[in-house]
């Protein structure tokens, strides 16, 4: 009780300076740094902004949670692209062949949470593992099948809906995936590794930048990279970057964008950008104040995002449960079981911890799966993890069912 | 994980230290903090790294009398002994492989004497042509007690009837045998530079080097120090076999691959070797003298309350525990139950964060490498 209270406080602390930040660009008087009104930070004229690898992996993603609802695809070919190996043709995109880099290794991988958690980490992996050989080996094959209780197969939503490809208990595991790459990908590696100071600070970051010691052969110093990095999780499928519009790719950019559109909790897309844009200047200012304040920020609403998303689908599942419709049900709980898989990645302001833990987590995960899974959840479960996730993050269910 | 090793500019991290003027590689020892290092560059010299050395030449000796037996009658008691000795240098190179400073830096020798996994490929292919340059960069992985592991249990597939063979009755049993002999010899000729290094004039060198610069002797070792830690310990002995960089585990990445049932051995004592010199630890004696644990208590280094140098000590012996825990045989753990691997890694791993962020800023030692692990 004391620790909710506790933590119910920080928020409010926080909320409100949030709210007076959101004004920093035009009143810099109490630290002196400015936030500019696009992302944009040049050294002599030229862009010192640069988030490839984030945009490759969004990019990755995005291919790749298509290709888990393409029943042709095997197991080998979805392994393949989820563990992607430089030159070998996963994609359709010759540049995303071509790099060196992949997805599953940034998954569960961030440095505050992970780089002493190996054996979690490969855990959460493994989860990720599962769901694409689930995918590949039960759903896949009885994709003509109609679906029932412990049976995989398909279900057609009510009115000629769409066509919902689910697990023998009820999980549409692409949403799985999808949902959990916006916690155990973006939102892991945004909160927990780049914008943390073990990663800002690493090594000379601090000294680098403060002389402006930039990387070799680079226009940026390494601090402001990584803080770029962090920015590239959640902006770098935009066309312009430098000045966000979110719903670009199918990830955390847009649920940022549907909480945001939820009048309970607008205002939260523009907080985070005006964040980063105030971080980012005042690693330019040397501010390091500023910008871990930014940075508590960002967890915050970030972390949000997850958890709205969660009790939203939750309770969106219900209501359509209740109107019989099986398939539109499970759509929505699947995006929720995802969200709620993401909250063992985000990342309490002011601490060194995420808001519900792995073992909570996975507590949630068992509930929703015990027997015929989502075929026979109560709505008693329903409410009560939305009724939890709702209130640690010091919302009410209702609002985020809006 | 180590791809990139970025050297940075060397910046002295406290207003104090900078408006000292420290940089004189003679006086009182003294750093800005009042610190006797050249106490610490004494202790580490004479009671640690020059005893193992010793030690380590002296074993590499044997193991050149081993071999030279073994060579001259290539019988099942040869090779037994041959094998004991290699060992037993083998453990004695745990702890020597953290000083990479002076001529071991200089001529590369921990790149000589403990690469692993070996390349079959290049070793066979140098017995085969008979003319190679073990020195040269291409060979770092077909040199040293990775190779001496391969010619001693991995050749000849699968008894030491076989082997013996190899030796023995193989069409190329001399050029076997004359490889073998070049591998040790090649060991015990760089271990006898590096200590005839330090004897001769290196020590000097190194106990008046007590300024704070990145090339002062306390500031290179103990970067040295954490680099083994992290690097020669902790991602090679367990992380990267368990497969903590890569998308799966690479059981047969493990040292001493071909013996098998040591690699926990070789590990715990890497990890007895690390502890010592951290509590400045006599080699093969129980004295103690100025060390890392005793600078951190000059200065009263203290982590939520408590002690940084008990936090220190207490988080490497709950690693030994994890890792005493382990199969004897670390290629049969991983395939095993990797999950016990992680978690013993993972109890490494907390000590880095310990020794490379808290222990150095308050000794106000600059690291000089990163991992370069973005994107």
């Amino acid at each position: 009780m004391n620790k909710i209270f506790v933590a119910a406080t920080l928020t409010a602390l926080f909320l409100s300076s949030c709210s007076s930040d959101d004004d920093m660009t035009t009143t810099p008087t109490d630290t002196g740094v400015i936030a500019p009104t696009t992302y944009v930070f040049q050294r002599g004229g030229e862009s010192t902004v640069s988030f490839g690898g984030q945009t490759t992996r969004i990019l990755m993603a995005g291919e790749f949670v298509s290709a888990l609802k393409d029943n042709t695809n095997s197991q080998s070919t979805l392994d393949a692209m989820f563990t992607h190996i430089e030159g070998n043709a996963d994609f359709s995109n010759a540049d995303l062949n071509a790099s060196g880099k992949n997805i599953r290794s940034k998954v569960a991988a961030s440095k505050d949470y992970f780089s002493a958690n190996i054996t979690v980490s490969n855990e959460i992996k493994a989860d990720f593992d599962a769901w694409i050989a689930e995918q590949a080996n039960e759903v896949f094959p009885n994709w003509a099948g109609t679906a029932s209780a412990g049976v995989a197969g398909q279900l057609q939503q009510l009115n000629g809906g769409s066509t919902r490809y689910v697990t023998a208990k009820g999980l549409e595991l692409n949403q799985a995936v999808a949902k959990g790459f916006i916690g155990g990908l973006m939102t892991d590696q945004m909160l927990n590794n780049y914008l943390s100071t073990s990663v800002l600070d690493e090594g000379a970051n601090a000294a680098n930048n403060n002389n402006g010691v930039l990387e070799e052969g680079e226009i940026y110093t390494s601090m402001e990279h990584k803080w770029d990095e962090a920015y590239g999780y959640l902006y770098g499928a935009e066309l312009d970057p430098s000045f966000p519009v979110l719903g670009a790719d199918s990830f955390l950019n847009t649920y940022l964008n549907q909480v945001d559109s939820n009048s309970n909790f607008s205002g939260t897309a523009n907080a985070v950008f005006e964040a980063f844009k105030l971080g980012r200047a005042a690693i330019v200012a040397k501010n390091y104040t500023v910008r871990d304040a930014q940075a508590q920020i960002i967890r915050e609403h970030i972390s949000k995002v997850s958890a709205v998303r969660a009790v939203h689908y939750l309770q969106g599942g219900k209501t359509k449960i209740a109107e019989g419709d099986m398939a539109a049900a499970f759509h929505q709980l699947s995006e929720g079981f995802g969200f709620i898989y993401s909250l063992q990645f985000t990342r309490k302001p002011n601490t060194d911890s995420p808001y519900f833990s792995h073992d909570e987590v996975q507590a949630y995960v068992a509930e929703l799966m015990a027997g015929n899974g989502f075929w026979d959840v109560s709505d008693a479960t329903l409410d009560t993890i939305s009724e939890e996730i709702a209130t640690r993050f010091n919302f009410s269910v209702a609002q985020a069912a809006n | 994980m180590f791809k990139k090793i970025t050297s940075v500019f060397i910046l002295v991290l406290s207003i104090v230290a900078c408006s000292s003027s420290d940089d004189a590689t003679s006086g009182s020892g003294s750093s800005a903090d009042g610190f006797n290092r050249q106490s610490m560059l004494i202790n580490w010299a004479d009671t640690i790294i020059i005893p193992v050395y010793q030690d380590l030449n002296s074993q590499l000796a044997g193991l050149v009398t081993a071999k030279n037996t073994f060579n001259a009658e290539p019988n099942q008691v040869n090779l037994d002994a041959f094998r004991a000795s290699w060992l037993n240098a083998y453990k004695v190179w745990q702890y020597a492989e953290m000083f990479d400073i002076g001529q071991a830096e200089t001529i590369n020798y921990y790149s000589q004497m403990n690469i692993y996994p070996a390349s079959v490929i290049e070793i066979e292919n140098n017995i085969a042509s008979g003319t190679y340059d073990l020195s040269h960069p291409n060979n770092q992985d077909a040199v040293g007690f990775p190779a001496l592991d391969y010619m001693l249990y991995g050749v000849g597939a699968s008894s030491d009837m076989d082997i013996l063979a190899i030796y023995t009755t193989n069409a190329n049993a001399d050029k076997y045998r004359n490889h073998v002999s070049d591998l040790v010899e090649q060991m015990k000729t760089l271990t006898q530079s590096v200590l005839t290094n330090w004897t001769s004039v290196y020590r000097d060198q190194f106990v008046g080097s007590t300024a704070n610069t990145a090339t002062s002797s306390t500031n290179k070792l103990t970067n040295d120090f954490i680099f083994y830690y992290e690097k020669g310990l902790r991602a090679n002995k367990i992380g990267i076999p368990a497969g903590v960089f890569s998308t799966n585990p690479l059981p047969t990445k493990t040292e001493a691959f071909y013996r098998g049932d040591v690699s926990k051995e070789l590990a715990l004592t890497a990890l007895d070797a690390v502890q010592d010199f951290f509590n400045g630890k006599a080699y093969k004696s129980n004295a103690t003298g100025a060390s890392f644990k005793q600078y951190l208590q000059y200065l009263n280094t203290v982590k939520n309350g408590e002690d940084l140098d008990v936090i220190i000590n207490n988080q490497i012996n709950v690693a030994r525990t994890n890792i005493q825990g382990l199969n004897a045989n670390f290629t049969e753990q991983i395939t095993s139950n990797n999950a016990q691997m992680t978690d013993a890694y993972n109890e490494l791993q907390k000590v880095v964060v310990l020794i490379k962020l808290d222990m150095v800023q308050s000794m106000n030692i600059r690291v000089d490498y990163v991992d370069a692990d973005g994107d």
